[in-house]
Parts: structure tokens; C-alpha cells; sequence
């Protein structure tokens, strides 16, 4: 079977991570994306690596090679009137527009949907911002670590009674484009049926509110607020980060380890031995009961242990435990490897491009990174030539206006 | 029927693994039908739980991820009940599951040979930690990003809700969709399968590339050794560096990152103009440019005792306002900055509220639930059934 989206054509003005995934993952299933930016104002996800050898370079960062890879480039002046012009070619050409400009932004610069639906029927225009295209607050601005304050998440990580820490860096990135491709991919199919474009409107706190949505449901019925628990369940014991191989010098790393239930603590109370098999353990209130106790048992057993060995130890006896991997860990980890999980092409500068492969496993049409992400307009003159026929005198003068900037 | 999935049907076998995915085709329009055992889904015994219905009717994880499905029970481990599976499966366009019970799926496929069916897996099906028992925290732990998710020498922590079964159901309902267009083509289903594993790798912000890449150190090492002597600066803009971007306002906390660099200096710019007009800021520092500080800060040009104070003028300044004058005053001076919403700031939301962000729905046990309604705006409307009781829709779909 040929690629299932090979015939689709991406206009992508995306920028950072939330927008650009959603380019990413169409390409690797075939699409054509013409990613556009400016190498003047250069892109937030170019400088923040991380960089081959640690040196910062706008050309190699690796998260904007993971999330564009399989796009092609083009620089544009947008703020330009011909620069906007070649947009609206470009939407002549392109079926599907992804852009995550502040709200407004793309009106001001005369290519709101209905300008730019006007000039190709049955456009479908994503829209991805923070907080929404409407609505008081709309005008927010802001990375995912703001959406992640605005959707709840910043409040729910740390430990009891402290200062909430909040999740890794900007969570409502890596929420948002699951829904916001959900959503392309259904207006494309009704597109098909009947011709009809759409403007999506897709906000990153409203994508994280999705991911809580029965802790929403919760205050809403009984008033009760989650909050920063640790790493401690509810309904699970233990259920936690540990500290393991502290014999070996430097070389002390953290494990996750859960007890699903009393069955599993009673297969891990025997392995562990000694007090772990003290009967006030037995029952889930028992160890919820006295779960400092029960975490000082289990961290000094596993605190002896390498890492590694604590978890195929307890992965011996059906007990959900993994080490808390790094960079090294994954690219070490024996499933990742049997997937394929880190892959590479070569760079245009040289050396490689790395990124990760899909996510997705398809039987009969598996994703494919066909192109590694470009560098900033180094698809310029193909795309402008092939895809919307300028000839190489109009090409000329949009450079020598700066337009290809 | 409205919405743009309205014409597919969709079988849902999923336990509290898998609920999210079907349920996004059902916020399009797709009919989904919930396939339980006569015991009912384990999804119903997984809290929050309410205190107005009886157990089975009480879990808001499932009023929250089973709404907008049908439901209906089937014992598979009956030859009927396997046999009215694959009926239904005649009729299906695409079937979830996430190991919740035994299935054969290619045997489904081979009867219609147009259906598409998703597996959602911690591991995989195949390869070395395929057997692998899982739970969310582990899989965070295995997909990387557990480790980063720490601001000292203690354990890193993960989100006090569960994220990662979230993130592989999320990822399968795009799959599934994808599948869909090779189908359009080529009139045959296929077989997808998701590894939350992979799926949570999202959620690193490309960190796990740092060791293929040769970016010695970019991320926070696996150790929890002692304090770094080397400066380390976070120019990300999106504040990796997570409690430094906390600040105590007059009714809880804000976030912002008060950081340097080409990514953030702007918008801390823009703070120290706003603190400056309002009398705030010291001469001392009327003269920096955050976008060109790195440097200044790398060579010892501008001290940490500097740096210390600055915070210290920005934490006195930010403590005077609201959480609710804050999201006003961030968009005035075009500041990164946000109140820490708590789950019933979000339900008092005036701008949730305008973007009809909940829907209160009315279950057979009678309960009322308010849940987070459709996930994108511009689409045709679709009205959320609430989350079936056990059974509810037995009659009308098995007659």
C-alpha cells in the first residue's frame, strides 16, 4: 500500500513544538509539508538544543530536527506584503494550513481563514495557540509551562505540603498536537465526503484539561482538589521513585516501583525478605497506613542493588518496576532498540540529523522519515519552483527584496 | 448525527488504559460502543470516586472518559458472547482495545477486512520488555520523562495524576485515523499498535536525544549528585527549571520564569519595563538586556548576588497582585506569566466559561457530572452522552 497520506499538502507556519508536531506527523506518513520561518527572527526550537557536541548552533538543534523532520524549508518574510503574498500562493497549492501565531496575528497580516478560504475553497486551517482563538483571556501568551499553569498541572507535582514543582518543562506541548491531528485528520475525512473546509480552533490549556479531566469532575462533584501527592497513590502502596545502586560510586540512580495490589506486594515482601514480610504489610490499608515505613523497606533493599538488577529482579516475580531513564538509559534500553526507537539521516550541513521514529506502529504502512528537517529555507528555490512555478527571475527578485529571508 | 467522524462505528474494548482514545472519535460524532464484561470495566473501580452513587456508578474516571460512548456488556469468555463480538465487528470501522481481555484480532480483520484495529500496549507485543508488567509511574520512568522532572537532590517526581496510559490512548486515536486514510485508498483495515513507552517520550522535549546527539550534559544527569559548580542558565524560555518559576502572589501561587537569553529576555524585558514605570525596579538593573545577559552572566560580568536581588524586587512586586489581576496584567505588558490554576479556579473559570469548556451531564444513576466538553472549536457541535450506566444500552444494540 502507498503512504495514506501522500497526497496531502501541508502549508506548516507552526513554530516551537505544539504546532510543528502535528506537521511531523503527517510527513511521516507521507505528506508534503513546506515548513516556513524566518532565518531573522529565528525560531524558538532552534536554540534550545540539545546540540552535537554541545555547541549551540541554530542549524543542529536536535528538538527542532525531531519535531520537523521529513519537512521541506522555506524562509519567508511574513511581516512583508510580498512575502505574504507568496503565503497566499502557497495556500493555493497547500489542502491543510497549520499555524500557532498569538490569536489575531495571521488576521492582522491579511490571512485570516476567510481571506485565505477565499482564495481555496475547502481550506482547512488549524489554529493552535495557549488559550484559544475567543474568550476573555485569549490574548495570553505564553510556552507550554504557562499552559501547563493554566490547565492545572502546575499545581498537582511536588511533594505534600511543599511548594508545588510542576511537570518537566512546557507539558501542554506534548498534549495538545494528539488533539489537534485527531481533529485535522477528521475535518480531511469530512472534507472528502463533502467538500467543506474547516477552521480548527485548538487551545493548548484546553487539550490539558482533557488529560485531567476526572480530577475537573471530582471538584466539580465533591469539592475535593487534587494536589501534590509525591510520587504516592491513592489506591496503590508502594508506589514510588527509589534510590538504587548506592555501592557503586557515582553511579546512583533512581527506580519506579508500584505494587498494583496485595498480590504483587506479597511476591515483592517475599524477595525482599525481613521486615518487608512484616504482617501489618499485607493489606493495601496496612502499608497506606504506614507507607514511611514501607518505603525506608523497600529503598534499603534496592539502594544495595544496581539499578538495572532491581528491575529485572522485580520484573522476575510480574511487579511493575523500571529505572528512571535518561538520554543514556533509552538509547540503551533493549525494547527501544528492537523498535528503532532513535533514528538518524544525513544532515544537510554534514554528519547526522537524529530524531525519533513515529510512535505509531502500522501494519500495512508504516511511518517513514523520508527527509530529515531542513535547515532554515533550504527547500526555498525547489519549492517555489516546483510547487508554485515562479521562474528564477521572480525567485531572484524576491530574494533581492529580502522577502526570502 | 453530527460531526465529522459521524459515519463510523467504533468498538471499544479498552480498559482504564485505552478509554481516552475512543472517546475522541466520540467528541467527532463516531458511534462508540463500550464493550464491558458482565462484571463491568475495571475503569469503574479507578478514583476519584463520588459520594451520590453506589460503587460502580461512582467513578469519575469513568463519567469522565466513558462519556460519550453507548455501552454494552459482553462475557467473552463465552462462545456467544465471542460470536456477538464479531457480528458487531461485521459493522465496525475501527475496534480499540488495551489487553483488557484475550481477543483474536486477525481473525476480526479477516471477516472484515476493512476494520481497523488498535493495540494499546505498555511495551509492545514484540521485543524484550514486551512481557514487562507496567504501571503509569513505571512507564514514565521508562519513557523518559520522570527523570528530568525535579528541581533538587531528592527523587524526580511524577504528575500527581496519571499521564501515561493518557498519552499512549491519545496517540492511538491518531493512529487509527491515519490507518483510516490508507483504508480510503485502498479499502483494506490494517493492525496498529501503540507503546505508551514511546508515547510519554513526547514529553521530554527532545532531552532524550541529548546521548545520540553528543550533547554531553545537556540533560539532568541520571545521578543525584551534588550541586553543579558550573553555572548552568535556562534559556529555553519554557522554564525546564521548575520551582525557581514559582512566585507567592496574594492568593497562591504564579508562574514565570525570569529567565535570559534569545527566547525568554524578551518577554522578562518586557516585566522589568512594566516594574520600572511602576516605581519597582532599582537604577541598578534599569540597564539590563535579558536577551543579551547570558554572556554577561557566563563571565561574572553580572553577579549571582545580582541575580538574587533582581528576584528578589520581582517576588515583591508580583506578591501584591491577585492570581486574577495577574492573567489581566500578562497580557497588558505581554509578560509570560500565569496564576497556578487549581481544579476549581478552572471550574470558575469566566474564560472557560465563554469557550463553553464543561458540560454538566446527567447519568442513568442520576448523578450529575461536569466534564471537559469537546477538544476543538470550529467543528460541528456533538452533544456528549453521559457515561453509560452497566448494561445501559444492552437492548438497543444486542436485539
Amino acid at each position: 500500500m502507498s503512504a495514506p497520506l501522500g497526497w496531502l499538502k501541508v502549508l506548516d507556519l507552526a513554530w516551537v513544538v505544539a504546532g510543528p508536531l502535528v506537521g511531523r506527523s503527517l510527513a511521516d506518513y507521507g505528506a508534503t509539508v513546506v515548513r516556513v520561518e524566518s532565518g531573522k527572527r529565528i525560531e524558538t526550537a532552534r536554540v534550545m538544543g540539545p546540540f552535537p557536541g554541545g555547541k549551540p548552533d541554530v542549524l543542529r538543534s536536535g528538538l527542532y530536527d525531531n519535531s520537523n523532520a521529513g519537512k521541506l524549508g522555506l524562509a519567508l518574510d511574513l511581516a512583508s506584503p510580498d512575502g505574504q503574498a507568496v503565503v497566499r500562493d502557497l495556500v493555493g497549492w497547500a489542502d491543510v494550513v497549520v499555524e500557532s501565531f498569538a490569536p489575531g496575528q495571521m488576521a492582522r497580516w491579511g490571512l485570516s481563514y476567510a481571506a485565505l478560504s477565499a482564495i481555496k475553497p475547502g481550506l482547512i486551517m488549524l489554529s493552535t495557540s495557549l488559550m484559544g482563538q475567543s474568550g476573555p483571556l485569549s490574548g495570553v501568551a505564553g510556552f507550554g509551562n504557562i499552559g501547563a499553569a493554566m490547565s492545572g498541572f502546575q499545581n498537582i507535582v511536588g511533594w505534600p505540603g511543599a511548594e508545588p514543582v510542576g511537570p518537566f518543562g512546557p507539558y501542554t506541548d506534548y498534549v495538545a498536537p494528539r488533539f489537534s491531528l485527531l481533529a485535522l485528520l477528521a475535518a480531511l475525512d469530512h472534507r472528502r465526503r463533502t467538500g467543506e473546509g474547516a477552521w480548527l480552533d485548538v487551545s493548548q490549556v484546553e487539550a490539558g484539561l482533557q488529560f485531567l479531566a476526572p480530577q475537573i469532575a471530582e471538584t466539580a462533584a465533591t469539592g475535593r482538589m487534587a494536589g501534590a501527592m509525591g510520587n504516592r497513590a491513592e489506591a496503590m502502596a508502594p508506589h514510588g521513585v527509589f534510590r538504587a545502586g548506592d555501592g557503586e560510586a557515582g553511579k546512583r540512580r533512581w527506580v519506579a516501583l508500584v505494587a498494583r495490589d496485595d498480590a504483587d506486594w506479597a511476591r515483592l515482601a517475599a524477595l525482599i525478605g525481613g521486615e518487608a514480610q512484616d504482617a501489618a504489610f499485607a493489606t493495601l490499608a496496612g502499608r497506606k497506613a504506614e507507607e514511611d515505613r514501607l518505603e525506608a523497606v523497600v529503598n534499603a533493599w534496592t539502594a544495595l542493588l544496581p539499578p538495572v538488577e532491581v528491575e529485572a529482579l522485580v520484573q522476575s516475580i510480574g511487579v511493575p518496576c523500571h529505572v528512571v531513564a535518561g538520554s543514556r538509559e533509552m538509547l540503551e534500553d533493549s525494547q527501544l532498540v528492537h523498535s528503532g526507537h532513535f533514528q538518524s539521516l544525513p544532515h544537510p550541513l554534514g554528519g547526522v540529523s537524529v530524531f525519533e521514529r513515529s510512535r505509531y506502529t502500522l501494519s500495512e504502512t508504516p511511518g517513514e522519515v523520508r527527509r530529515p528537517a531542513p535547515v532554515i529555507g533550504g527547500d526555498t528555490d525547489a519549492v517555489l519552483a516546483d510547487f508554485l512555478g515562479y521562474t528564477p527571475e521572480r525567485i531572484a527578485a524576491l530574494r533581492r527584496a529580502g522577502v526570502l529571508e | 448525527m453530527s460531526g465529522f467522524l459521524a459515519p463510523y462505528r467504533v468498538l471499544d474494548l479498552t480498559d482504564e488504559r485505552g478509554l481516552l482514545a475512543g472517546q475522541m472519535l466520540a467528541k467527532l460524532g463516531a458511534d462508540v460502543i463500550q464493550v464491558e464484561p458482565p462484571e463491568g470495566s475495571s475503569a469503574r473501580r479507578v478514583g476519584p470516586f463520588a459520594d451520590d452513587a453506589p460503587a460502580g456508578d461512582n467513578s469519575l474516571f469513568w463519567s469522565a472518559y466513558a462519556a460519550g460512548k453507548r455501552g454494552i456488556r459482553l462475557d467473552l469468555a463465552s462462545e456467544a458472547g465471542r460470536a456477538k463480538l464479531a457480528e458487531l465487528a461485521m459493522t465496525a470501522d475501527f475496534l480499540f482495545e488495551s489487553g483488557a481481555q484475550p481477543l483474536d484480532l486477525a481473525a476480526l480483520r479477516a471477516a472484515n477486512p476493512r476494520l481497523i484495529t488498535v493495540s494499546i500496549t505498555a511495551f509492545g507485543s514484540t521485543g524484550p520488555k514486551a512481557g514487562y508488567a507496567a504501571a503509569d509511574l513505571t512507564l514514565w520512568a521508562a519513557g523518559g520523562p520522570l527523570l528530568p522532572s525535579r528541581d533538587g537532590p531528592g527523587a524526580p517526581l511524577a504528575i500527581s495524576v496519571p499521564q501515561s496510559w493518557l498519552h499512549a490512548a491519545s496517540d492511538a486515536a491518531d493512529a487509527a485515523m491515519i490507518a483510516h486514510f490508507a483504508r480510503v485508498a485502498s479499502g483494506r483495515g490494517q493492525h496498529v499498535e501503540i507503546t505508551a513507552q514511546a508515547s510519554v517520550a513526547q514529553a521530554t522535549l527532545s532531552h532524550i536525544l541529548s546521548e545520540p546527539i553528543g550533547h554531553t550534559g545537556f540533560s539532568l544527569g541520571p545521578a543525584s549528585g551534588p550541586k553543579p559548580k558550573k553555572k548552568e542558565l535556562d534559556l529555553s524560555g519554557s522554564g525546564s527549571r521548575t520551582r525557581r518559576n514559582k512566585w507567592t502572589v496574594r492568593d497562591g501561587l504564579a508562574e514565570l520564569n525570569l529567565g535570559p537569553g534569545p527566547a525568554a529576555g524578551r518577554f522578562t524585558n518586557n516585566l522589568m519595563a512594566w516594574m520600572k514605570a511602576e516605581g519597582a525596579l532599582s537604577p541598578e538593573f534599569h540597564g539590563w538586556d535579558w536577551i543579551t545577559l547570558p554572556p554577561r552572566i557566563l563571565s561574572g560580568e553580572i553577579s549571582d548576588e545580582a541575580l538574587e536581588r533582581v528576584r528578589e524586587e520581582v517576588a515583591t512586586h508580583l506578591a501584591q497582585f491577585s492570581k486574577q489581576e495577574l492573567s489581566a496584567l500578562a497580557i497588558k505588558h505581554k509578560l509570560l506569566l500565569a496564576p497556578l490554576m487549581t481544579m476549581a479556579d478552572l471550574l470558575a473559570s469566566e474564560h472557560n466559561a465563554a469557550r463553553q469548556n464543561f458540560v454538566t451531564l446527567e447519568e442513568a444513576s442520576g448523578a450529575r457530572r461536569t466534564v471537559p466538553g469537546s477538544f476543538v472549536k470550529g467543528v460541528p457541535p456533538v452533544a456528549l452522552r453521559p457515561a453509560p450506566a452497566l448494561g445501559e444500552h444492552d437492548a438497543e444494540i444486542l436485539a
